[in-house]
């Protein structure tokens, strides 16, 4: 089930929360628990076991790790859950990758495994991952009850995409955790923000890139169109999802981190990778890269973890050579920035967002490839390579059809209306008007969003792939 | 603790509640008149459809289709996406001046070498060796109208010349310079009767016939919402459909072959008129042959149409010029089968097709 659904929104969410506001405080969890494996069954009904037999191994490992803290089993038996957690990702992910690899290379013919991706394998297994790894590092101690784990692992809010939480962040709101009708409005208007992103942005840009991928009258600046109408699809898509996994945590009564950070004013490469994704990037950061040696090493090893992170965060994404060579590009990026020009960047400020919007539209072009033959032909097409025209007649329409969204996006994607709102609510006489103001706009999106579900318009599905 | 939290909460949690009740206990209805479709049924709950995921499936399509207001709620989207986001579509359909149309685009070669096959075993089946007065003629959608204004549309003057070039034993017949969007409904894909006489004259002088007659204009009492209005929903008037009548018309022998059953009819269903898509009154919308006598003719001529649903409304005026004309509709008949019910021998054989049809042809048999 994706939260941008009829049946989601006036179906299964009503009946959680009145069945969850009704349960006394030791049933809370259970609640969620239940309807967290009824969501998740509901678009994966054979992988719920999977998924419930992956917590149950990490409950167990847990506590075997905590009883052995300081010896050599618990170390065994940090393995052997990290091992199973990644053999299910391998094995249900990659596999058909691998064979796919192999066959090329030793010219055998391995029937495909075909296998369809447990939806949010490649997000539960980071939690998961995240729980066993802080236990026996003794940062948080393990969890006795195994229904609290299971709700932290498959908590609807977060569980199909994300943000990646951190068993750590809530490990205290899972046993204890407030609810006000301060908090609940705060995840009321955060998840209609974030409804808007995805139903009325996304979507609407998604349609421009359906069209794009299907079309005969491709040129450059159409090409150009799509990059940017892809970067910002894939931003409000993603944005927008978190945006609801934490206004809707928020009803629960659970903090859910920040995953995005208004990432296209970034001024370098770097600095967009500390506002895009963010429980992504910190994950990597702590659960890989430093565990690896970080930056304390010297200058090949740097280079070399630098490189097994990109790399990582690439196959994340997909089980295609694109997605590996798109987390490479950032890596040498990164490289470069750190070695060479990232100070001379905060030197050039605009510049400097010139620069970074480039490259990340670049890297979105290898990202919506599919595969490397697609990469090479979406970033190759930027620059006019097939001898396509500079404009086509489709170029021309959809940048008339989807220009004012566009702007839209664009202006969303930055904190500008943010900043405007916030300076407005400070001037007296604005004050009640905009409280007045906000309760009706999120009034009108909620109408406006649920007749763009009424109508079935396009409504892609991005996370099969994760 | 704000003011403005409270009421946040209270009225959301009394609009999702309120219209979540009513998602739940609204009866479901079993058809869109406005989208001239069957809505989704709510599907069987088993086991093997649950595990299959097929049960998920067909209740997220019965819960958009049975959504409560859904179509105020589509036409709150389709003006949303209009007026504010700007788009000059809406699911494909736009509106410009005055009418309602949908994109046709882009060309499908595919599809046109599959409408010029089926033709040529029509041609070398049953008609070749019979008569050589094979004639094409295409009817291009309104959109040919709206390119200028910047909506995407083929290149209709290549593409009726491509297939033409598909089709070299047909003379062919063009009327697009007698065309204008005023000729079409405006809520409709669809060409006006009235509006259209010049174009039958032509085509019979063309074939050698004279088809003119006097006419009088009838105005049909019940409004026309057209299949674009109800798709686009966007807020347009109905159309009004006028049909032409005169002696010659009222005296036509009329027979319908419909599941291999011959019956006598008029050439203007009026039963049909009152239904679900009034222009299916002309020679009553989806029937695969259609026979028409004409007892006033002095010619002795005959003339068999291959037609889409641009037919109906024209082959009436074609009647004055013919002492029979058979009309066929190869999307609701086996071509293979048409040999049996109609004569070839020395006839005029018409080929009107419309370039949404040739340009998505899978329909024809």
């Amino acid at each position: 089930m994706v939260f941008s659904s009829i049946p989601f929104l006036y179906y299964f969410l009503p009946v959680v929360l009145v069945l969850y506001f009704i349960a006394p405080r030791c049933l809370k969890n259970p609640v969620l628990l239940v309807s967290s494996l009824v969501f998740y069954g509901w678009g994966e009904p054979k992988y719920v076991f999977l998924m419930v037999l992956t917590v149950l191994q990490a409950y167990v490992f847990g506590l075997l790790i905590e009883k052995n803290r300081g010896k050599f089993l618990s170390r065994l038996y940090l393995v052997l859950s990290v091992l199973f957690c990644l053999a299910g990702l391998l094995f249900f992910k990659y596999a058909d990758f691998f064979i796919g690899n192999f066959n090329a290379v030793t010219g055998l013919s391995l029937p495909f495994l075909r296998l369809a991706l447990p939806i949010g394998i490649s997000f539960y297994t980071f939690q998961i991952l995240s729980y066993i790894v802080d236990v026996y590092r003794g940062g948080v101690p393990a969890q006795k009850n195994p229904v609290n784990l299971a709700t932290y692992v498959a908590l609807f809010p977060q569980l199909i995409a994300g943000p990646i939480v951190r068993y750590s962040d809530i490990e205290k709101q899972l046993v204890c955790r407030s609810h006000t009708f301060e908090k609940t409005a705060q995840g009321i208007k955060r998840f209609m923000i974030g409804f808007g992103k995805k139903i009325i942005l996304a979507n609407t840009l998604g349609g421009l890139c359906e069209g794009f991928l299907v079309s005969s009258d491709l040129s450059v600046l159409y090409y150009w169109l799509y990059a940017v109408s892809y970067m910002l699809q894939i931003y409000f898509d993603f944005s927008g999802y978190s945006d609801m996994a934490i206004g809707l945590g928020k009803i629960l009564g659970f903090d859910f981190l920040e995953n995005f950070n208004y990432p296209f004013i970034s001024k370098s490469i770097t600095e967009f990778w500390r506002r895009w994704h963010m429980s992504l990037g910190s994950w990597f950061r702590d659960y890989v890269y430093i565990p690896m040696g970080g930056n304390r090493a010297n200058k090949g090893r740097w280079l070399f973890n630098i490189f097994t992170v990109w790399f990582l965060t690439g196959f994340w994404h997909g089980a295609e050579w694109n997605f590996i060579l798109w987390g490479l590009y950032f890596g040498v990026l990164l490289v470069l920035e750190k070695f060479f020009f990232l100070d001379k960047l905060k030197k050039i400020r605009e510049l400097s967002r010139v620069y970074t919007l480039f490259f990340t539209a670049i890297s979105f072009m290898i990202f919506s490839g599919n595969n490397l033959e697609g990469a090479v032909r979406h970033v190759s097409g930027l620059f006019g390579a097939g001898n396509i025209p500079l404009v086509s007649q489709e170029f021309f329409y959809n940048l008339r059809n989807y220009g004012f969204t566009i702007i839209i996006g664009i202006l969303g994607a930055t904190p500008i209306p943010k900043v405007l709102w916030g300076k407005l609510s400070e001037k007296k006489n604005f004050k009640a008007v905009l409280d007045v103001l906000e309760v009706v706009l999120l009034v009108l999106l909620l109408v406006v969003c649920t007749a763009y579900l009424a109508d079935g318009s396009f409504n892609p599905f991005l996370y099969f792939r994760f | 603790m704000k003011i403005k939290d409270i009421v946040l909460t209270v009225i959301f949690i009394i609009l999702i509640g309120v219209i979540s009740v009513f998602a739940w206990v609204k009866a479901p209805a079993e058809y869109s008149a406005g989208e001239r479709r069957f809505l989704k049924e709510k599907p069987v709950l088993s086991s093997e459809t649950v595990l299959n995921g097929e049960y998920m499936k067909d209740f997220e399509e019965y819960t958009v289709d049975q959504f409560p207001f859904r179509d105020d709620l589509r036409g709150v989207k389709a003006l949303f996406s209009t007026y504010v986001l700007n788009k000059m579509d809406n699911n494909g359909l736009f509106a410009v001046d005055g009418h309602i149309s949908k994109l046709e685009y882009p060309v499908n070669p595919d599809m046109m070498d599959n409408a010029a096959e089926k033709f040529d075993f029509l041609y070398e089946k049953f008609i070749k060796g019979k008569t050589d007065n094979v004639y094409l003629s295409v009817v291009p959608d309104k959109n040919i109208f709206f390119g200028e204004k910047g909506y995407l549309t083929i290149d209709y003057e290549k593409f009726i010349g491509d297939f033409r070039e598909k089709v070299p034993y047909m003379k062919y017949i063009d009327i697009v310079p007698f065309l204008s969007s005023d000729d079409f409904y405006r809520t409709d894909s669809h060409w006006k009767q009235e509006e259209i006489r010049d174009i039958a004259l032509y085509i019979a002088k063309e074939m050698g016939s004279d088809a003119d007659a006097e006419y009088a204009v009838n105005t049909l009492d019940v409004p026309f919402r057209g299949v674009y209005l109800g798709q686009s929903a966007l807020p347009f008037k109905a159309d009004t459909i006028k049909y032409l009548t005169n002696d010659i018309l009222s005296s036509l022998k009329v027979y319908y072959y419909d599941t291999g059953m011959k019956e006598e009819g008029e050439i203007y269903n009026m039963e049909k008129a009152r239904g679900k898509d009034p222009y299916e009154m002309f020679l009553s919308g989806t029937t695969p042959l259609v026979e028409i006598e004409n007892p006033n003719a002095s010619s002795g001529k005959q003339l068999v149409v291959f037609r889409d649903s641009y037919g109906s409304s024209l082959v009436p005026l074609l009647v004055p010029a013919y002492e029979k004309i058979s009309v066929v509709d190869i999307r609701y008949i086996q071509s293979n089968f048409v040999g049996n019910f109609v004569d070839f021998s020395d006839a005029d054989v018409l080929f009107l097709y419309s370039t949404t049809l040739l340009n998505n042809s899978t329909a024809l048999r």
